[in-house]
C-alpha cells in the first residue's frame, strides 16, 4: 500500500536532452540513490505545473513531486510491503 | 505479400489496403501504469480503486483478469477469485499525461490521430502507408515505441484494416500484445467469430435482443432479411447493424473527431456512504458546480440548460431547467442547482451519487451579455479567482462553505468524453 508524506525534499541530478532526471534525494536527513525511474508524469493543479517522478530507491517506490512554478520537491507517498 | 504472425493472423501489405487505419489499444491500461510505476506489482493481480477505501474495481490488471476479475466487481467479489489481489487507488494525472504522449507518439507516425477513448486511439495511416511494410512492421514499431514512452511493462493490442470499426474488432480480438489484422480473405471469419462484447456500439440490451432472434454473431446478420431486421430492432439499428455485417463503418465512427465544441460538461460523484446531511449535500452540490462552471468557462462556452442528479438506496432524482439565457457562472450555476432545483427535491431517499450538468452549450462569443452591472461584477470577480487557481492551484480562493470537508477535485473519465479538453484537440 501507499504511505502518504507531502514532505519536502531535497533533490540532486542530472539534465538529459533538455530534461531533469533525479539522481538521489534527501529526506529526513537521509539521502536515498535512485537506482530507477519507473514513470514520470506531468500534471496541472490549476495553472501550476507538476512533475512527477516514481523511484526506486534502497529497493523501495517512493513518489517524488517537483512544483514547477515554486520550483519545490516533495516527497508524496512511499509504496510499503503488506 | 502474406504470411503468419504468431497466433495473431495473416500479416498484409499496408499498400493493398486502398484505405489503412490502425487501432491501438494499451492492455489494461490503468493497472499496466501503475505496476510498470512499481515494479512490486508486476506479475501480481492487481485491482484498481478510485481511491483508498473505495470497493468497486474500476479497472484490473491482467493477471486479475485471468482470475476471473473484471471492471466493477466488488472488493469481496474480488478477494474470492483472487484472494492475493492488491487493491491501489488510481493515478488519473499519471493516466491523462499518458495519453497525452501517446498521442504525440502516434502524431510522430502518421498526420491523422484520433483518440478514442483514455487508452484507445485510432491512427490513419492511409496517406502514409509506403512508409511501412505490413501490418506486422507497423505492429510492431508501434509497440516498441510505446515501451520506450511509457516503459518496458506496457504492452498494447494492434488491430489493422481498412478502417475503424473493423480495425478496432482486429485489435479487441487479439491476445494481449498481439498484432492482427482483417482483410477480405479473413473478413467472414472475424465477422463470424467476433462476440457481441467486442463489438464498439453493440451494447448489452442490443446484445440479448439479438440473441432472442437467433443472432449470435455479426455474420449471422446476413442471413436476415431488412424487413425481419427492421421488425425486430427498428429502422436505425437494422441499418446500423447491416453496415457492420459487412465490415463496414457503423455511424457511431463518424462523431469520433467531428464535435466543433463539447455540447455539456458535468461531473458526478459517489459519496462513502449515503448522505442525509443537508450542509454535505450542499457543500458537495457546489463544489460540482465550481468544477463544472469552471470548465465552462474554461473553454469559452456557456449553457442553458442545467441538470441536477441524485440517487441511493436503489432509487433517483433528476431534475432539470432549461433557461432562455446562457450561464456559465458559478453563483449562478448553482443557484440553479440548489434553490432552484434540488430545493423541490421531497429528500425521499438518502443520497450517495451526485451530479450536475450544464447542456445546451454555446461559445460565449456568439452569446450577448446582460447589461447589469451586478452580473459584470460577479464575472470580474470569478475571473480574478480563476486567474488565482491558475498561478497558486485549485481552491486556493474558494467559497467559505467549503473551507471544510473533503474538496472534491478534477479527474478524468476512462472514455474521456471531454478529449477536446483534456488534450487540447
Amino acid at each position: 500500500m501507499y504511505q502518504t508524506i507531502g514532505e519536502e525534499i531535497q533533490v540532486a541530478g542530472l539534465f538529459k536532452k533538455g530534461r531533469f532526471w533525479p539522481s538521489k534525494f534527501k529526506w529526513s536527513g537521509q539521502t536515498f540513490n535512485i537506482q530507477k525511474i519507473t514513470l514520470t508524469a506531468e500534471a496541472n493543479n490549476g495553472g501550476v505545473k507538476l512533475r512527477y517522478y516514481s523511484v526506486l530507491a534502497s529497493g523501495n517506490l517512493y513518489r517524488l513531486q517537483y512544483n514547477r512554478q515554486f520550483e519545490t520537491w516533495r516527497l508524496m507517498e512511499i509504496w510499503c510491503e503488506g | 505479400m502474406k504470411g503468419e504472425v504468431g497466433l495473431t493472423g495473416l500479416n498484409h501489405c499496408l499498400s493493398d489496403y486502398k484505405d489503412c487505419w490502425a487501432h491501438v489499444d494499451i492492455n489494461s491500461y490503468f493497472a499496466t501504469l501503475i505496476q510498470q510505476e512499481n515494479p512490486a506489482l508486476r506479475g501480481q493481480p492487481v485491482g484498481i480503486v478510485k481511491e483508498s477505501g473505495r470497493t468497486c474495481i474500476i479497472a484490473a490488471s491482467k493477471e486479475a483478469k485471468l482470475l476471473g476479475v473484471s471492471t466493477g466487481s466488488r472488493k469481496d467479489e474480488a478477494l474470492l477469485l483472487a484472494p492475493n489481489i492488491r487493491l491501489i487507488p488510481a493515478q488519473f494525472d499519471f493516466y491523462l499525461d499518458a495519453t497525452r504522449r501517446l498521442k504525440r507518439l502516434f502524431e510522430s507516425l502518421s498526420p491523422e490521430v484520433q483518440i478514442f477513448s483514455l487508452d484507445e486511439a485510432f491512427i490513419n495511416l492511409t496517406s502514409c502507408k509506403y512508409l511501412y511494410r505490413d501490418t506486422h512492421t507497423f505492429g510492431t514499431l508501434v509497440q516498441t515505441k510505446i515501451k520506450q514512452e511509457l516503459g518496458e511493462w506496457v504492452t498494447a493490442n494492434v488491430g489493422i484494416s481498412w478502417n475503424r470499426f473493423l480495425a478496432k474488432i482486429a485489435g479487441e480480438t487479439g491476445p494481449k500484445g498481439s498484432i492482427t489484422s482483417i482483410n477480405q480473405e479473413n473478413l467472414d471469419y472475424k465477422l463470424a467469430t467476433t462476440k457481441f462484447t467486442d463489438v464498439s456500439g453493440v451494447g448489452y440490451r442490443l446484445e440479448k435482443r439479438l440473441k432472442a432472434i437467433g443472432i449470435e454473431n455479426l455474420y449471422q446478420i446476413k442471413l436476415f432479411s431488412n424487413q425481419e431486421l427492421e421488425k425486430h430492432l427498428g429502422p436505425f439499428w437494422s441499418k446500423q447493424l447491416r453496415k457492420m455485417s459487412f465490415g463496414e463503418e457503423p455511424n457511431l465512427f463518424e462523431h469520433i473527431d467531428s464535435n466543433p465544441h463539447m455540447k455539456s460538461v458535468g461531473r458526478s460523484i459517489t459519496g462513502y456512504k449515503l448522505c442525509n446531511n443537508e450542509t454535505e449535500i450542499k457543500q458537495i452540490l457546489y463544489n460540482l458546480v465550481l468544477e463544472t462552471a469552471s470548465k465552462a468557462r474554461s473553454m469559452g462556452l456557456a449553457g442553458r440548460q442545467i441538470s441536477v442528479y441524485l440517487s441511493g438506496e436503489g432509487r433517483y432524482w433528476f431534475s432539470h431547467v432549461t433557461l432562455p439565457s446562457y450561464v456559465n457562472q458559478n453563483k449562478e450555476v448553482f443557484e440553479l442547482v440548489y434553490h432552484y432545483l434540488y430545493k423541490k427535491w421531497q429528500r425521499s431517499f438518502l443520497v450517495i451519487k451526485f451530479g450536475v450538468r450544464l447542456s445546451l452549450l454555446k461559445p460565449e462569443t456568439q452569446i450577448n451579455q446582460p447589461l447589469w452591472p451586478t452580473w459584470h461584477k460577479q464575472r470580474y470577480l470569478e475571473k480574478a479567482v480563476d486567474e488565482l487557481a491558475q498561478k497558486y492551484g485549485l481552491f486556493t480562493v474558494r467559497p467559505a462553505s467549503l473551507l471544510n470537508g473533503q474538496l472534491i477535485r478534477p479527474e478524468v473519465t476512462g472514455f474521456l468524453g471531454d478529449k477536446s479538453f483534456q488534450l487540447g484537440s
